[in-house]
């Protein structure tokens, strides 16, 4: 596996780091789940940590949120020194968690009392945060009965009922609709302008859209960590044609690569499919396709389309995400 | 204060689990209609019918009318007599019923009856009232009837002619069998019963947090354990006194006479409903969900109710004694002690004093059920993960 350690600095508008990580590992066992993270988020940054099923995006949050204790490395932040780390942290897990027989705004009630917030304090914020997650109509309605959609959003207000520094959302939307993907989209950006987010997703598309800078992490080791826009940049410029073939048969996968390695700026072979990278590979498709088919390959799919995270991370890794 | 918020959220979502609690709050109340419909079923009764042809005298006194009135009130030997009288007009009718086995035996009394009784107290005759039983001889309730009916119209009959009995039989029962009626020593053993029902409501209100995953927000929050699982047991002990009250009303509405102070009893209610909840917890830090507790629950819901004397008085011998108070096997169950201690207070009126032991007894098991339960489900639930 290749392994990149390139450590952008936190630029000017994110000075203030907000969350400094250094040498974190965390091993169950003889198994490493996180192994040695260094990096820093900054205030009102959107930090998105990337990486595959089991990559350790969240074991990682886990001991930021104090849920789990690290092996090794520490973990520190700054912000409010009136707050405790508990405060500081408004944690969304992947899986909505609520109280089924409370209300909307009974839980986001209790929740903001077991911060020792009064009443007087939570109410209105209950009902602003309900209102900017379109979910004022739902505020007496008990949380069993609400939407998936909407059961996402309450998750993320009750994330946040306690105003922290920090919001930390795994996976953020996934099973979304589109209308509350949207939504909690818009959302994200809106609060990272003021606090600090960071978010898992192994959905590169999402991360692309809405982080300042993103990390990649694979075996618990962070690969690399730049803005959106740089790390595509660290595979080239250009479109990307992806090539999947009924049959996988390597021998011959290996012979066509070797018959168009002169169209490429860079290909990468998985179990039945090819990424071939090149600036103006829309000329050659025809010589492509001609050149796969005498090979004796059978092409199911093709897509051509701009370079993604995506394949920054196949780029780095050699596999596909969501494998 | 965070204590004060889990009692809110906690009461609203025990009274939104609404079945859960009808069921818990129910079952004491079922028990006692149960065990009263037993206890009357088993309780021996005769129905006698009379006819009253007794015309009486000049003064308008009628000794048949008071006879009746008699057989309802008379005790033998401080046994109440269990006859239900059943007054008629006419001796066809009451052989009529006698066949049809809508009654034990038929009682006539004759036209004559005052006027001879009378007769008897004044020395003025000496014929002997006549009063005509009639019933079928093969039927056991008949004989039965008739010999009681016999000796509470001898006892009438000396009463209204002043005389003495030549021959007076004294009769005693077999252990509290005069004293005591079997609902009203079943009914302290039902109210634990009520108590122990608790169980799955305490053990689902502390699971449900793992249930629903909640407990993550809570270990993220500021909330302390001993806030959250006390929170959630004052909850507990609510629902446990007002299964306790429905209990007993009910018990009393089907003719428990309690004896000794309410408030003792429900000082006693009260411990046994947190040693419930503390067992609760041990339930609770053992499985993760709803569905687990009702299976797991279900062994020590059968050990309390059935190896403690609360569905059925039960005894067992001393392993030991600490200070002379005995301690059984079941000693470790603290329904026992509570009981022994109900037994003691509403029906044989001890005071306070008399139940310290099992005061003591069930204070002690309870911090060592909670202390237990706590541990677990700290370190299985709440605390970080190592």
């Amino acid at each position: 596996m290749l392994q990149v350690e390139l450590q952008q600095p936190i630029k000017k508008r994110f000075m203030e780091p907000m969350i400094k990580i250094n040498g974190l590992k965390k091993k169950f066992g003889d198994f490493t789940a996180v192994d040695g993270l260094n990096f820093e988020i900054g205030k009102n940054e959107i930090f998105g940590l990337l990486g595959p099923n089991g990559a350790g995006k969240t074991t990682t949050i886990n001991m930021i949120c104090g849920l789990l204790p690290p092996t090794e490395g520490v973990i520190n932040f700054s912000g409010d020194e009136k707050k405790d780390h508990k405060s500081l942290i408004g944690y969304c897990p992947q899986e909505n968690i609520f109280y089924p027989k409370l209300t909307c705004l009974e839980q986001l009630q209790f929740v903001g009392q077991m911060y020792s917030f009064s009443s007087k304090v939570l109410t209105p914020r209950a009902h602003e945060l309900l209102e900017m997650l379109g979910l004022k109509e739902k505020t007496n309605e008990r949380a069993n009965n609400l939407s998936g959609g909407m059961k996402r959003r309450l998750n993320i207000c009750l994330a946040l009922i306690h105003d922290p520094e920090i919001l930390i959302l795994d996976e953020p939307e996934a099973g979304l609709d589109p209308q509350s993907r949207i939504l909690v989209r818009d959302f994200i950006k809106h609060f990272g302008k003021q606090k600090t987010v960071l978010l898992t997703t192994h959905n590169m598309d999402e991360a692309d859209r809405l982080a300042d800078r993103v990390a990649i992490i694979d075996y618990g080791k962070l690969l690399l960590l730049d803005t959106p826009q740089n790390l595509k940049k660290t595979i080239g410029d250009g479109d990307v044609l992806e090539m999947t073939f009924e049959n996988s048969d390597e021998k011959k996968l290996d012979q066509f690569i070797e018959r168009i390695n002169r169209f490429s700026e860079g290909i990468k072979k998985g179990s039945n499919f090819i990424l071939i990278k090149h600036p103006n590979i829309i000329e050659h498709l025809s010589e492509i396709k001609n050149s796969a088919e005498s090979n004796g390959l059978f092409i199911s799919e093709i897509k051509l389309r701009e370079n993604t995270l995506e394949d920054v991370f196949i780029h780095l890794t050699g596999r596909n995400l969501r494998q | 204060m965070k204590t004060i918020s889990v009692i809110k959220k906690s009461t609203k979502e025990q009274l939104r689990s609404f079945w859960v609690l009808l069921l818990t709050l129910s079952m004491g109340p079922f028990f006692i209609f149960v065990y009263y419909l037993i206890t009357e079923s088993s309780k021996p009764q005769y129905n006698i019918l009379v006819v009253n042809a007794d015309m009486g005298n000049r003064e308008h006194t009628n000794f048949g009318n008071d006879l009746i009135s008699f057989f309802t009130t008379a005790n033998v030997d401080q046994i109440s007599t269990p006859f239900v009288v059943h007054k008629i007009t006419a001796r066809n009718e009451g052989i009529e019923k006698l066949k049809n086995k809508k009654a034990d035996a038929l009682i006539v009394i004759s036209e004559s009856f005052t006027q001879r009784l009378f007769a008897l107290k004044n020395r003025d005759s000496l014929l002997t009232s006549e009063i005509e039983f009639v019933g079928d001889l093969t039927n056991t309730n008949y004989l039965i009837s008739a010999v009681w009916a016999n000796e509470i119209i001898n006892r009438f009959a000396l009463e209204s002619t002043n005389n003495k009995q030549i021959i007076e039989v004294k009769e005693t029962a077999l252990g509290t069998s005069a004293t005591i009626n079997e609902f009203n020593m079943l009914v302290p053993g039902i109210l634990i019963v009520s108590l122990i029902m608790l169980m799955f409501t305490a053990s689902i209100a502390f699971v449900s947090e793992v249930e629903n995953k909640t407990i993550l927000r809570l270990k993220l929050s500021k909330l302390k354990t001993i806030e959250f699982l006390g929170g959630i047991a004052v909850v507990q002990l609510l629902v446990g006194l007002a299964s306790v009250v429905l209990t007993l009303a009910t018990a009393i509405l089907l003719g428990f006479e309690y004896q000794g102070s309410l408030i003792i009893m429900f000082l006693i209610a009260a411990l046994t409903s947190l040693s419930i909840i503390s067992f609760s917890l041990i339930i609770a830090a053992i499985t993760k969900s709803a569905n687990e507790v009702l299976v797991v629950g279900n062994f020590p819901m059968f050990l309390f109710m059935f190896f403690t004397g609360a569905a059925f008085p039960l005894k067992g011998e001393a392993l030991f004694s600490i200070a002379g108070y005995p301690i059984n096997l079941q000693g470790f169950l603290t329904p026992t002690h509570a009981i022994s201690a109900l037994n003691k207070t509403l029906v044989m009126d001890m005071d306070l004093a008399s139940i310290v032991p099992e005061i003591i007894a069930m204070v002690v098991l309870t911090l060592l059920y909670f202390a237990i339960g706590a541990i677990i489900f700290n370190n299985r639930h709440l605390k970080l993960v190592k």
